[in-house]
C-alpha cells in the first residue's frame, strides 16, 4: 500500500547517502536545536549553578512567604546548569527542565557584581537592562567559578556593540509595549510595527474581551519572569501557550519559541538588504511566487488587497534569495501568508527561515525529501500506534500520505480553518516537529470508525475533510452532561493530540527518520534520474547503458551537488570536467605525463576548447545533457562526421577555414589525443593486425600444406611477441602521422578567403557607430589587408574543411584514428567504478593470443591466398591494409544503409567536394602512403563561378 | 437502479497555475474563482455524468503543478485510466511540461490510459489574440503524434469543458450489466460519504441512494 514501498527500487548510490547521513549530531548541535540559537552559537563553558530571580515591578505578590522579615524579597532557587555561549547564558533547572529554562542574550545585561554570600563560595549579581536581577551562586570548586566569570566577562565585552542596538529592538517588541503602556504607564507610546491582523483584523471570531483577559495573563507573566531576549519559561508559560496565544501577541510568542527572535536581532537589516540588493533581479523562484501571490489564504482579506501582496511577496523573494537551494514551494506561500497575520515582514522572514531549518526540514526542498521522509516516519506511527486502523488502510489499498501530507507541508494551514490552524502553530513552535505528528495522529485516532468505513482514499479524504470544516461542533452532542457537550471536536482533538501521543518524542522522530532516510533518498535518486535521463536530449550514438552511466558519473564528479537533498548547483565547472573527461577517455586519463608541463598545457587547451564547445548556454558552465550531446558527437561511427567535428573545435569564428595558428593547435590537439598509442599505453587496429599477420605467417611457415588443407590449425603454443618491437614501430608511425599532419596542412593552405573577411568588415562597420577616426583606422587596416592578398607573397594562408579530411585521410594512422581509435578511446560504460583499467595494455596483448579462432581464420585465408597465388611477393603492409579492411567491417557491423544517424547537411556537401567525386575510395584504403593531389583546377574553377554567378 | 455504473479514475496534470483545480471546479460546481489556493499535494473530487444511458462517475485527482512535487505524482496516477495534461494557451513553457507530462505517462503509467490535452484560458485569446504563446496547430500535432485527444478550455468562461469529459468518457469502455452487481452495496455509502464535501452532487446522490 505505502507509496514508498512500491517504488522502492535498489540503486546504485548507497556510498554517497551513507556519506550525506549522520545520525549523531554534537553536543552544540544538540544544544542549538534544544534552545533555538543560531548557528554561531556554541557552549564556551558551563558550570552548575543555583540561581535566583527578582523582578523590579515589585512583585506584588500575595504570596506573603516572599519576603523575610526584614522585607527583602524572597525568590524561588533553582539549581541546574548554566551555559554560556558567545551570545547568550542559558540556564535549565536540573531536576525539571519545564520549570525553569532561562535563556538571556547578553547585551542584556547591565552589570554584573560580585556578591556577598553566605553559603556559596562565590556568587555574581547580574542586573539586566529591564532591571531584572539574576543572582547566580556557583556550586564547586573556586578557580572553575572563576574560570567561567572571566569568560563571561570576554563574552560581555564582545557584546557590547549588540548592546547599543538593544533599545531599538526592544522597542519592537509587544511586550515592551505591554509593560511600558502598563507599569511606566506611559501614554504616548504605540504599538509596536506587526502583522496584518494588526489593520485586517485578526482571523476567527474576534471576542474581545477573551483577548484582554489572556494578554493579562502575559502582562502578569512577563513582569515576573521576564521577556523577550531575557526570558525564564516555566510551567506557566507552556499553559498560556496551550490555552492559545491572543491574537495581538501571537508574533512575538512565535518568533521567541522559534529562536528567530534571536536571528532577527543578530542580523539588523539584513532582511531589507537583501531586498534591496535583489531589486529588480528575476529567477525562477521569483516567477513561482509571482504566480502564488494572489493565492494565499485568499480568505483572509489582506490578501486581497496591494499591501498584503506586497508584504508576502518581499518575505518569500527575500527567502528565496537567502536560501536558493530551496528558492521557493508551493505551500510556503500559506505557511509564510499565515505568519505575516501575526508578524512584521522582518520578523515573519526570520521565522519563516527557523520554520524551514529547523521546524520542517528539508520540506521545501527542490525534491521535498523532508515530506517524502516524514511521510514514511507517519506511516511507521501509524503502523506502531493504531494497528486496526494501519491494517485496514493497508487491505484497502488507501495510501496514506495522500491524505496526510497535505496536513505537514501546509501545517494544517489548508485544512483547518485559520483559526485553528494558528493554534495548532502556537503549539507547534513551542514543541517542535512532533506537534504536527501528534495532530495528524490524533486526527486519524478521533475518526477511527468512520475511517474504518472506507473504501478508497476517496472517502478517506471526504471523511477527514468534513471532520476539519466541523471543528468548532461539539464533540459529543448527545450528552446529556452540558460540560461534556461544550467540549468542541477542537479540543478534543488537542487533548487527543497532546495527552494521548504524547508518547511521540522529538528522539523519536529523530530515531525514525536516521532509520527510513537511506531508502527515501535512494527513490528520490532513481526519481530524478529516471525524470532526467527522459528529457535528455535525441542523441544517436549512445546507448540507454551508456546514458544512465554518463549520468551516473556526471553527478558523482560534482561533490558540491546533493541529488537526493536538492542542494548545490547541478552544473559542471571546467575542473569537474577535467576529472569527468579522465574517468572515460583514455587521453584524459590522469598520468604521468601530467607532470610535464608541455603536456599538461596540451591537455587543458585541448579540453577546455571541448568544454566551451559543449557549453550550450554560454555560461562557463555544463549540464547534463550539454555532455551527453557533446559526447554523442565524439563517438560519432562516421569517420566525415568525426573529421568535420573536430576541425569545428578549432574554427572559432564558423568561417570553414583555419589559419596558421589554428593548424598548429590542432596539430598540438592530435598529438594529445594519440598520447596514449604514442607512449604504447595501448595497441590500435593496424599494430593488432601486424600482430596477427605476424603469427598467421609464422604458422603458415611451419604448417605442412597437407595439414593445411584438412582444415585443422591450431594454434602452435608457445607463440611469443615481441611486444617492444611493435611498440617502437606504433610510436614510429603515430610520430611520422603527425609530421605529415602539420607538412601537409601548410603544403596545401590555400590563401586565406579575403572575400570573406571583407563582408566581417563591412558587416561591423555598419553595426557600430564608432567615431570616425576610429573607421578610417578600419578602412587602413582592410586597405592593407586587401593588398596583402594581392600583391604580398606571404599573406595569410588557411586550409578548409575540405584539405583537412584530406590531409587526415593521406594518413592511414590518423584515418584510422578518426574512424575508430578516437571511437574507441572513450569509454562510455566504464568510468562509474573506475578502476580496472591499469593493465589495459598486457591485456591487449594477451587478448590478441587469446583470441586463437580469429587468428586461425587468418591463417587459413593467408593459406587459401598462398594456394591460389603464388606470388607472395606483397608487401606486409599490403596484406594488413587488407586485412584491416574486412575486420573493420566485419567487427565494427557499421551499417551503411541505415541513415537515421546521418546528417543530410554531410551528404550535401560530399556532392560538393569535387575531389571527392574524383578519387577512388576503394583505391585509398589500398595505399598507405597516399599522394595528395591538389585541388584539380576544375574544382576551383567551379567555386570561383559560384561566387561570380553570386555577384 | 436503471443504469450501471462506471468509475473512472482521472488525473490532472501540468505545471503549476494553469488552472487543473479551475477546470475541475468548473466540470464539479460549474463554478470559477479568480484567485484559487495552489493545490498542495493533491485534491480529489468526484463527478457524475450520464453518457448514452451509462453514469460515469468520476474519481478526479488534481495535483500540484510545482516541478518539485514531480515526485509525488506516480502516487496520484498509479491506476489512472485517464488522465488530463494541462496547460496555458499563454504559457510556453507550461506546453514544454505537458510534453514531459506525456512522455512520463507513455512511460510509467497505466498501458491503456487514455489522455487529453488541455490548453486551457482561451478566454484571454479573445480580447487578444497575440497572447496566444501556444499555436493549436502545434499542440494538434503533438496530440496527433501520441495518439492523445485534444481540447482547448477556458475554466473561466466554461468553454469546452465538458466536452473533454465527456471525450474521456466515450473513450472508456463502459461497464456492462456484469459489473453492476460489484457497485451495489458498497457505493451507497460510499458517495453518501463522498457527498458530505460534494455539495453539488447532492441530487445524483438520492437516486443512487434509491437502488
Ligand atoms: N483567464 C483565465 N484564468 C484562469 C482560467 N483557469 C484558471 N485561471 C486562473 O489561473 C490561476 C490558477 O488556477 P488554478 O486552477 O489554481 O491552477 P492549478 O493548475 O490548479 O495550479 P496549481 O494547483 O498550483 O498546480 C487562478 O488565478 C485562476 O483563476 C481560465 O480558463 N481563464
Ligand atoms: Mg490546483
Amino acid at each position: 500500500m505505502s507509496f514508498f514501498s512500491s517504488i522502492r527500487q535498489k540503486a546504485p548510490f548507497l556510498e554517497r547517502i551513507a556519506e550525506s547521513f549522520t545520525p549523531t549530531m554534537s553536543r552544540d548541535e544538540k544544544f542549538r536545536l534544544q534552545y533555538k540559537l543560531p548557528d554561531d552559537e556554541h557552549i564556551i563553558d558551563d558550570t552548575n549553578t543555583d540561581i535566583t530571580f527578582t523582578t523590579p515591578y515589585g512583585t506584588n505578590h500575595k504570596d506573603k512567604r516572599r519576603k523575610d522579615e526584614n522585607g527583602n524579597q524572597l525568590a524561588y532557587v533553582f539549581s541546574g546548569k548554566l551555559f554560556l555561549t558567545p551570545h547568550f547564558l542559558v540556564f535549565r533547572d536540573a531536576f525539571d527542565q519545564s520549570s525553569c529554562v532561562m535563556i538571556l542574550n547578553i547585551s542584556t545585561i547591565k552589570r554584573v557584581e560580585r556578591s556577598p554570600s553566605l553559603s556559596y563560595a562565590f556568587a555574581l549579581l547580574v542586573t539586566l537592562y529591564s532591571g531584572t536581577q539574576i543572582l547566580i551562586q556557583f556550586i564547586g570548586l573556586r578557580n572553575r567559578s572563576e574560570q567561567f566569570c572571566e569568560k563571561l566577562k570576554d563574552m560581555l565585552k564582545h557584546n557590547i556593540p549588540n548592546a547599543k542596538r538593544l533599545p531599538m529592538f526592544i522597542e519592537s517588541c509587544y511586550s515592551n509595549f505591554l509593560i511600558e503602556k502598563n507599569i511606566l504607564r506611559k501614554t504616548d507610546i504605540v504599538a509596536p510595527k506587526a502583522g496584518l491582523g494588526q489593520h485586517f483584523k485578526y482571523p476567527g471570531q474576534p471576542d474581545i474581551t477573551k483577548e484582554k483577559a489572556k494578554l493579562r495573563l502575559w502582562f502578569e507573566y512577563f513582569k515576573e519572569n521576564g521577556e523577550n531576549l531575557a526570558i525564564i519559561q516555566n510551567h506557566t508559560f507552556q499553559k498560556l501557550v496551550r490555552i492559545g496565544v491572543p491574537s495581538r501577541m501571537r508574533g512575538e510568542i512565535w518568533e521567541l519559541c522559534s529562536g528567530s527572535m534571536y536571528l532577527r536581532f543578530s542580523h539588523p537589516g539584513e532582511y531589507q538588504k537583501l531586498l534591496d540588493d535583489n531589486r529588480d533581479k528575476t529567477s525562477q523562484a521569483i516567477d513561482e511566487i509571482e504566480k502564488d501571490l494572489k493565492r494565499s489564504l485568499p480568505e483572509y482579506s489582506a490578501y486581497q488587497t496591494p499591501e498584503g501582496i506586497q508584504r508576502l511577496r518581499n518575505v518569500l523573494t527575500a527567502y528565496s534569495w537567502m536560501n536558493p537551494d530551496v528558492g521557493y514551494c508551493q505551500a510556503m506561500n500559506i505557511v509564510c501568508a499565515g505568519l505575516l497575520i501575526y508578524m512584521s515582514e522582518e520578523q515573519a522572514f526570520w521565522c519563516l527561515s527557523n520554520l524551514c531549518d529547523i521546524y520542517a526540514p528539508g520540506y521545501y526542498s527542490k525534491t521535498m525529501y523532508g515530506t517524502l521522509l516524514d511521510q514514511r516516519v507517519f506511516e511507521s506511527f501509524v503502523e506502531d500506534k493504531m494497528p486496526v486502523l494501519n491494517d485496514y488502510i493497508v487491505e484497502h489499498d488507501i495510501q496514506l500520505s495522500v491524505i496526510s501530507l497535505p496536513w505537514f507541508l501546509s501545517l494544517f494551514y489548508t485544512s483547518m480553518p485559520l483559526e485553528y490552524a494558528v493554534r495548532i502553530m502556537d503549539i507547534f513552535f513551542m514543541n517542535g516537529p512532533k506537534t504536527l505528528f501528534q495532530v495528524a495522529l490524533a486526527v486519524l485516532k478521533v475518526n477511527g470508525d468512520d475511517i474504518l468505513q472506507a473504501d478508497d482514499d476517496g472517502m478517506f479524504i471526504a471523511i477527514v475533510k468534513h471532520y476539519f470544516q466541523t471543528l468548532h461542533e461539539s464533540a459529543h452532542p448527545d450528552s446529556p452532561d452540558l460540560k461534556y457537550r461544550q467540549i468542541t471536536k477542537f479540543q478534543e482533538l488537542l487533548v487527543t493530540a497532546f495527552k494521548e501521543f504524547s508518547v511521540i518524542t522529538e528522539d523519536m522522530i529523530i530515531h525514525e527518520r536516521n532509520k527510513y532516510k537511506k531508502t527515501i533518498f535512494e527513490n528520490i535518486e532513481t526519481f530524478v534520474k529516471k525524470t532526467q535521463m527522459r528529457r535528455m536530449p535525441k542523441t544517436f550514438n549512445l546507448s540507454d547503458k551508456e546514458l544512465s552511466n554518463i549520468y551516473d558519473v556526471f553527478y558523482q564528479s560534482i561533490e558540491t551537488h546533493k541529488i537526493s537533498l536538492g542542494t548545490g548547483s547541478s552544473n559542471m565547472t571546467f575542473d569537474v570536467f577535467l576529472q569527468f573527461m579522465g574517468k572515460f577517455c583514455d587521453w584524459a586519463k590522469p598520468s604521468k605525463n601530467d607532470d610535464d608541463p608541455v603536456f599538461k598545457k596540451q591537455k587543458q587547451t585541448f579540453l577546455k576548447k571541448l568544454f566551451n564547445n559543449w557549453d550550450s548556454s554560454k555560461v562557463g558552465e555544463l549540464t547534463v545533457n550539454d555532455v551527453v550531446l557533446g559526447l554523442d558527437k565524439m563517438v560519432t561511427p562516421d569517420l566525415l562526421e568525426a573529421m568535420n567535428y573536430f576541425f569545428s573545435l578549432y574554427d572559432d569564428d564558423k568561417d570553414g577555414q583555419l589559419q596558421k595558428d589554428g593548424v598548429l593547435q590542432m596539430s598540438e590537439g592530435l598529438l594529445l589525443l594519440t598520447t596514449p598509442w604514442k607512449t604504447g599505453k595501448f595497441v590500435d587496429l593496424l599494430t593488432k593486425k601486424a600482430i596477427e599477420d605476424d603469427i598467421a605467417d609464422e604458422i603458415v611457415k611451419e604448417t605442412s600444406i597437407d595439414q593445411q588443407a584438412s582444415g585443422s590449425i591450431e594454434l602452435p603454443s608457445g607463440v611469443t611477441i615481441d611486444e617492444e618491437k611493435y611498440k617502437a614501430q606504433q610510436s614510429e608511425r603515430y610520430l611520422k602521422a603527425a609530421s605529415n599532419f602539420l607538412q601537409r596542412c601548410f603544403e596545401y593552405a590555400e590563401p586565406l578567403q579575403i572575400d570573406r573577411q571583407v563582408d566581417l568588415l563591412d558587416l561591423s562597420d555598419d553595426n557600430d557607430d564608432k567615431p570616425d577616426e576610429a573607421k578610417e583606422a578600419r578602412k587602413k587596416k582592410f586597405a592593407t589587408i586587401v593588398a596583402n592578398a594581392a600583391l604580398d607573397p606571404t599573406r595569410p594562408t588557411a586550409i578548409d574543411l575540405a584539405t583537412f579530411r584530406m590531409v587526415i585521410l593521406a594518413d592511414e594512422t590518423y584515418e584510422l584514428f578518426f574512424s575508430t581509435t578516437l571511437r574507441d578511446s572513450i569509454h562510455l560504460e566504464e568510468g562509474a567504478n573506475d578502476s580496472g583499467n591499469n593493465q589495459v595494455l598486457k591485456s591487449m596483448f594477451d587478448g590478441i593470443i587469446a583470441d586463437g579462432r580469429r587468428v586461425a581464420e587468418r591463417v587459413r585465408r593467408r593459406v587459401d591466398s598462398v594456394a591460389t597465388n603464388k606470388s607472395r611477393a606483397d608487401s606486409i603492409e599490403t596484406n594488413t591494409n587488407e586485412s584491416i579492411h574486412t575486420t573493420d567491417t566485419n567487427s565494427k557491423m557499421i551499417d551503411l544503409d541505415d541513415f537515421t544517424t546521418d546528417h543530410l547537411e554531410e551528404h550535401e556537401e560530399l556532392l560538393n567536394n569535387s575531389w571527392e567525386d574524383m578519387d577512388d575510395s576503394a583505391e585509398q584504403n589500398a595505399r598507405q602512403e597516399r599522394k595528395i593531389e591538389p585541388m584539380s583546377p576544375s574544382a576551383s574553377e567551379k567555386q570561383k563561378d559560384l561566387i561570380e554567378f553570386e555577384a | 437502479m436503471s443504469n450501471p455504473i462506471t468509475s473512472i479514475k482521472l488525473v490532472l496534470l501540468g505545471e503549476a497555475a494553469v488552472g487543473k483545480s479551475s477546470i475541475v471546479l468548473r466540470f464539479v460546481s460549474n463554478d470559477f474563482s479568480e484567485n484559487k489556493e495552489p493545490t498542495i499535494g493533491a485534491a480529489f473530487l468526484t463527478q457524475r455524468v450520464n453518457i448514452n444511458d451509462h453514469t460515469v462517475k468520476f474519481e478526479i485527482w488534481d495535483t500540484a503543478g510545482q516541478e518539485r512535487f514531480a515526485s509525488l505524482a506516480p502516487m496520484y496516477y498509479r491506476n489512472a485510466q485517464a488522465a488530463l495534461v494541462v496547460y496555458d494557451v499563454t504559457k510556453p513553457q507550461s506546453f514544454i511540461k505537458a510534453r514531459h507530462w506525456v512522455k512520463e505517462l507513455h512511460e510509467q503509467a497505466s498501458k491503456n490510459i487514455i489522455i487529453a490535452l488541455v490548453g486551457n484560458k482561451i478566454d484571454i485569446l479573445e480580447d487578444n489574440e497575440n497572447e496566444r504563446k501556444v499555436a493549436r496547430e502545434e499542440a494538434e500535432k503533438l496530440a496527433e503524434e501520441e495518439g492523445l485527444l485534444f481540447f482547448e478550455t477556458s475554466a473561466k468562461t466554461g468553454t469546452n469543458i465538458s466536452e473533454v469529459f465527456l471525450g474521456i468518457g466515450e473513450k472508456i469502455p463502459l461497464k456492462g450489466l456484469e459489473d453492476e452487481h460489484n457497485n451495489n452495496g458498497l457505493n451507497v455509502t460510499e458517495d453518501q460519504r463522498i457527498n458530505l464535501a460534494n455539495t453539488a452532487n447532492a441530487s445524483e446522490n438520492a437516486s443512487a441512494c434509491s437502488c
